[in-house]
């Protein structure tokens, strides 16, 4: 026979099904929301994985200041470190050999017409000739007659070869006692001491590259630089969302992303490095999949920055300079991420040296596995992931106790029954399995309709989200067990437990206490004392005592939505108040990065722009906790510091006093960042070399666009052994046309330090303004079951107080009151709550980026934040006073089953 | 008549410590044979109600113990108890505990449920004159038809004891004479040992036994030689 109480869950559904409705939409809601998430999220990981084969994703890449020769590439591809010791012995020796033979050949020459010179003079003497002219004639024509005869003469003597044999000799002895000298620095700089080493064979591909100036509306004017990569590359192919590739000089295939944001379709014509392309094709490169102009920017940019490809023809044509790219392959590829790192060190170790000892010059070295622009979009989908399922776990835990509450009420309600069934033998356990059924039911309800939906609208949506933002190849639906496991398994798992938990603690009590009614194990001996307050407070505060559990998951949902509050506002503030303040944070309206200080023909460069003023730039790395927020996110290397040699007096930069020997002034948002104070001493460090400079806070230059040092001019060109008239660019307030391009390396203007606020914002904006919406109606869905609660459960002193005479305002007061107090009590305690911790969670997620920005709220937000919750609770409590008009007068006198 | 079906030795209990304590039964002795109709007579605050309880298995006694059919229920755990419960005990209260949200038939099949030898549900019904309210709710019936769902809910698993604690407490007297007739009916038409608490003299006369209690001892054991039915008792 089938238990009959299961007759009771559907009735109880259909009786309460507003209460029902509310917690299935919102479990259909959240599951359907996460499924969405994890089935989308795991089609776009299936889709970008499979690119990553089919397109030759690198396993890391280099730039080198020139074209490599074949050897390089052959000797980098052994992966074996070059013989530095002997690189530095031989280039010693050259020097010293042509030094040597520069002397002997000049002692030489000198010994023999001395020689000459004598033999004529003597001779003259013997003919009597005495006039000096006569005599330096008659010696330019022995010299002349008898020069070579007499070198080689002097070269075959015994004498000549013994001295220089004995000059040779020495030199190289003194290059080999230098060389020995300075070994011990050398071999540090380069760690080539390194007994750990061992090779990394790889293979080399070309991957060059130019930045050029995308003019989108071809009005003349730049609106994005775009990497121009060549069609024919062997290694990060692209795959097409849209389109082809070129196939003649003037075609080009651009970024989706970019071209999406930028209004560019196919077809249309957009002007690169002053040159026409049709638009042929929209591609998402492999190792481009966001667009991260360099790695160690805080946000991609996918309005400015832009990828391109063009046929290998009209690359040649283009203008910009050629950045010397390589991408590598590992042979055998490293078995985890330990080795992943070693291997990339041992590289770099070969790279170093072989591209030393062939005269060529390392500019940069990324592994693949810290490249953000192919890491931070998985990095991200997969963060986003957890982070969406927590916060789904919270909610649902936030209902399973919810329910609990409303079962444990029930529990009292039907105390009688439980003890008459516990009498007539039913078990705990079955009556626990009872009560445990609706909350289970409600679940399994809400994860199937949520995983349908899930599967089908929700994953459309969590997909078009990434798409708004990041350059992926086009995906297809795969199946998802994690989804199913994550938004099935786990909600049940949590309802099931926590349900569990309550019932079978509440389900304790013998037969005889629930029929007796003695449902509190602990009986307080006494009333709790209460102030002297007037009656309707004592009253009031009676029914607060009365509902604490109640209140203890409000309090526990609104501080959740309070700190989900402060992001939803907190975010965008920090962004516009981040953007808008952009233009202060430049020091001057443009920054340019030269390539060297002399251009190819060895002239310093010089600009006739009048507001033009030259600098000093270096980058150095600041140590900090290795990793990352999530990896692929920031660069997952220590923080890139810019250190600036600025000109005494200069009109960008305000260094106010002459500084101390090794002082230096740090950039508000380095101080900040790192927690600095004056007079604390920070070590900067080279990428690439083992050297290390320490300097000491003299104080602080309010500049919150970058992580920046600054010092003077002179000082800079001692510390970093600089030339004297070195330096690395200029700051000007108005455009410089007469640098050439070639020469310089890059322009830095206020939209570069406003492009994360914008592109940040274009990727969130819509999504966290639609989250703030969702958390009020959260809000109200919360208070309002909880609320239900409070009055379902004194619906019979509600219905005895309106009999004995109080109007139903002086009861809404009593029971709505307390209610309003704690809500609004823990709104408040619970935005500072949140505020506090979204500043600490952004200071934390900041250390692990590069660059920074602080969390900001503006004051309309902080009062808004707490006036959309207190909204949705106005909205509940007309509800709730309706509620209470509506019991009946003989509530009260009812028997109580 | 099995001589030893529900043997009550030496049963003391109390209530509260030190100053305030209060013993509810002390030193109780009494024996009661299978298929008897026995009654638990006594004032409040006589003990029948804590005594019916120990004897339900709901209530432990400080010291001797209740035996069925020579089972001692002091040895038994809390599960052994509870299928004690649900294989030989009917309960019947002054207060029906009905489940609200289950009409009359699905109340009745709750206790059916607990049952591996269940009375026919629409036999029970129809014996308890409920045929044409059988689908309805319990806060759609009277007072005596919802105590007669409940009988028919302690009936209907064909028990060996039908323990019932003042099942007329809270009903009229014509209504109390129904529900008793009921119970009588019970008795004799499924053999069920009856053992009803009340405080009304004029049940004993319906009764095989009745035991009368006063401050927690039994003051008189009576066997009554000529029973009265429930319908000719008169209060």
């Amino acid at each position: 026979m089938k238990n009959p109480l299961i007759r009771r869950i559907p009735r109880e559904l259909i009786s309460d099904w507003h209460k029902y409705l509310v917690i299935i939409v919102f479990l259909v809601l959240m599951i359907g929301l996460v499924s969405g998430m994890y089935v989308g999220h795991d089609s776009m990981l299936a889709s970008i994985e499979q690119g990553k084969e089919e397109l030759k994703l690198e396993d890391g890449s280099f730039e080198l200041s020139k074209k490599a020769n074949p050897e390089l590439l052959t000797d980098i591809s052994t992966g074996e470190m070059a013989d530095v010791r002997q690189y530095y012995l031989e280039k010693g020796m050259e020097e010293a050999d042509s030094e040597v033979s520069e002397a002997i050949e000049k002692e030489l020459d000198e010994q023999v017409r001395n020689t000459i010179e004598e033999a004529v003079r003597t001779q003259c003497e013997a003919y009597g000739i005495t006039d000096e002219d006569m005599i330096l004639d008659r010696i330019d024509e022995a010299v002349d007659e008898n020069y070579d005869s007499a070198i080689k003469e002097a070269r075959e003597s015994d004498e000549f070869t013994e001295a220089s044999d004995e000059a040779y000799e020495e030199a190289h002895d003194a290059v080999r006692e230098a060389v020995d000298d300075e070994w011990d620095e050398i071999s540090e700089e380069y760690g080539l001491d390194d007994e750990g080493f061992s090779a990394v064979r790889v293979s080399i591909y070309e991957d060059f590259y130019r930045d050029e100036s995308e003019d989108v509306d071809n009005d003349g004017t730049k609106d994005a630089t775009v990497r121009v990569f060549r069609s024919d590359t062997s290694i990060d192919q692209a795959s097409f969302n849209e389109g082809r590739a070129p196939v003649t000089g003037s075609e080009i295939a651009i970024d989706r992303m970019h071209a999406d944001n930028m209004g560019i379709s196919l077809g249309d014509t957009i002007t690169v490095g002053g040159k026409e392309f049709t638009v042929v094709g929209l591609l998402s490169y492999v190792h481009y999949l966001t667009l991260h102009e360099s790695n160690t920017d805080l946000m991609f940019d996918a309005f400015g920055f832009d990828v391109g490809m063009v046929t290998p023809e009209a690359f040649d044509l283009l203008r910009a300079r050629i950045h010397y790219n390589y991408a590598y392959v590992y042979e055998t590829e490293p078995a985890d991420k330990i080795e992943q790192a070693d291997t990339s060190e041992n590289f770099l170790k070969s790279l170093i040296t072989q591209t030393l000892v062939h005269d060529n010059e390392l500019k940069s070295y990324l592994p693949e596995y810290l490249r953000q622009a192919s890491n931070f979009a998985p990095s991200d989908i997969e963060g986003d992931s957890s982070a969406t399922s927590i916060l789904c776990y919270i909610l649902i835990a936030v209902i399973a106790f919810i329910f609990a509450i409303t079962i444990s009420n029930t529990i009292d309600k039907e105390a009688s029954v439980i003890g008459t069934l516990r009498a007539s033998g039913y078990s705990k356990n079955e009556l626990a399995f009872h009560y445990m059924s609706l909350p289970v039911a409600v679940t399994l309800i809400g994860a199937v309709i949520g995983n349908v939906l899930g599967y089908t609208a929700f994953r459309g949506l969590a997909v078009s989200l990434y798409y708004e933002s990041y350059s992926l190849p086009s995906c297809h639906l795969v199946w998802s067990p994690t989804a199913l496991v994550k938004t099935t398994v786990i909600p049940l798992v949590l309802m099931f437990f926590i349900n569990l938990i309550v019932i079978v603690k509440k389900l304790q009590l013998s037969p005889l206490q629930f029929l007796r009614h003695d449902l509190t194990k602990a009986r307080h001996s006494k009333a709790r004392r209460i102030p002297a307050w007037s009656f309707l407070r004592r009253f009031r505060l009676r029914v607060m005592l009365q509902n604490l559990p109640n209140y203890v998951v409000l309090i526990f949902g609104v501080i959740f939505i309070e700190l989900m509050m402060c992001f939803a506002f907190g975010l965008p503030d920090s962004l516009d108040h981040y953007g808008s303040r952009a233009p202060e944070m430049i020091f001057a309206d443009y920054q340019y990065m030269l390539m060297g200080y002399k251009d190819s023909e060895g002239n310093v460069i010089e600009t006739s722009e009048s507001s033009a003023e030259r600098f000093s730039a270096k980058t150095l790395l600041y140590p900090k906790e290795a990793g990352s927020f999530r990896t692929g996110m920031g660069s997952g290397q220590d923080e890139s510091v810019t250190v600036y040699g600025i000109l005494p007096d200069s009109s960008y930069v305000n260094m106010p006093g002459e500084l101390p020997e090794k002082n230096v002034y740090l950039s508000s948002a380095f101080m900040e960042k790192f927690e600095l104070d004056t007079g604390d001493t920070i070590a900067l460090h080279e990428e690439y070399e083992n050297k290390t400079y320490e300097f000491t806070v003299y104080g602080t230059i309010d500049y919150e666009g970058g992580i920046a040092v600054f010092m003077d001019q002179d000082t800079f060109l001692e510390v970093f052994d600089k030339k004297p008239d070195e330096f690395t660019g200029y700051f000007s307030r108005n455009e410089i046309t007469d640098i050439d391009e070639q020469d310089i390396a890059t322009v830095i203007t206020a939209e570069d330090i406003s492009k994360v606020a914008t592109q940040l914002d274009h990727s969130l904006g819509g999504i966290v303004n639609a989250f703030k919406y969702v958390l009020i109606v959260l809000a109200a869905a919360l208070i309002y079951l909880l609320t239900k609660i409070i009055i379902e459960r004194n619906e019979r002193p509600i219905s005895m107080v309106k009999i004995l005479g109080f109007k139903n305002t002086e009861i809404g007061s009593l029971y709505i009151i307390p209610t309003a107090f704690v809500v609004v009590l823990c709104a408040v305690a619970g935005f500072a709550a949140g505020y506090f911790l979204m500043t600490m969670v952004f200071k934390v997620f900041m250390l692990k980026m590069d660059g920074y920005f602080s969390y900001y709220m503006r004051t309309s937000s902080m009062i808004l934040s707490v006036g959309y919750l207190l909204f949705g609770y106005l909205a509940v409590s007309v509800v709730d006073y309706i509620r209470i008009r509506r019991i009946p007068l003989n509530e009260a006198l009812k028997n109580m089953e | 008549m099995d001589e030893s079906f529900l043997q009550i030795r030496s049963l003391n209990k109390s209530f509260g410590s030190g100053e305030a304590k209060q013993d509810v039964l002390r030193g109780m002795d009494f024996t009661v044979k299978k298929g008897e109709f026995c009654v638990l007579l006594g004032p409040s605050g006589s003990g029948k109600s804590t005594l019916l309880n120990i004897i339900g298995g709901i209530d432990t006694p400080d010291s001797g113990y209740v035996s069925i059919n020579g089972d001692k229920l002091e040895d038994m755990t809390e599960k052994q108890l509870t299928l004690y419960r649900r294989k030989h005990l009917g309960y019947v209260f002054q207060m029906y505990n009905l489940i609200p949200n289950l009409n009359v038939k699905e109340n009745i099949e709750v206790g059916a449920y607990l049952s591996d030898d269940p009375l026919d549900v629409e036999e029970v019904i129809t014996t308890l004159g409920l045929q044409e309210h059988k689908y309805k709710y319990p806060n759609q019936l009277s007072g005596g038809q919802q105590q007669r769902v409940s009988i028919g809910r302690a009936v209907v698993k064909n028990p060996d004891i039908l323990m019932c604690d003042e099942p007329t407490g809270a009903l009229d007297y014509k209504t109390s004479k129904e529900i008793l007739a009921l119970i009588e009916d019970c008795n004799s038409k499924y053999g069920s040992t009856v053992i009803m608490v009340t405080h009304n003299e004029a049940i004993r006369y319906m009764a095989d036994h009745v035991i009368k209690l006063r401050d927690g001892v039994v003051r008189h054991n009576d066997i009554n030689e000529v029973k009265t039915p429930a319908s000719e008792l008169e209060w």
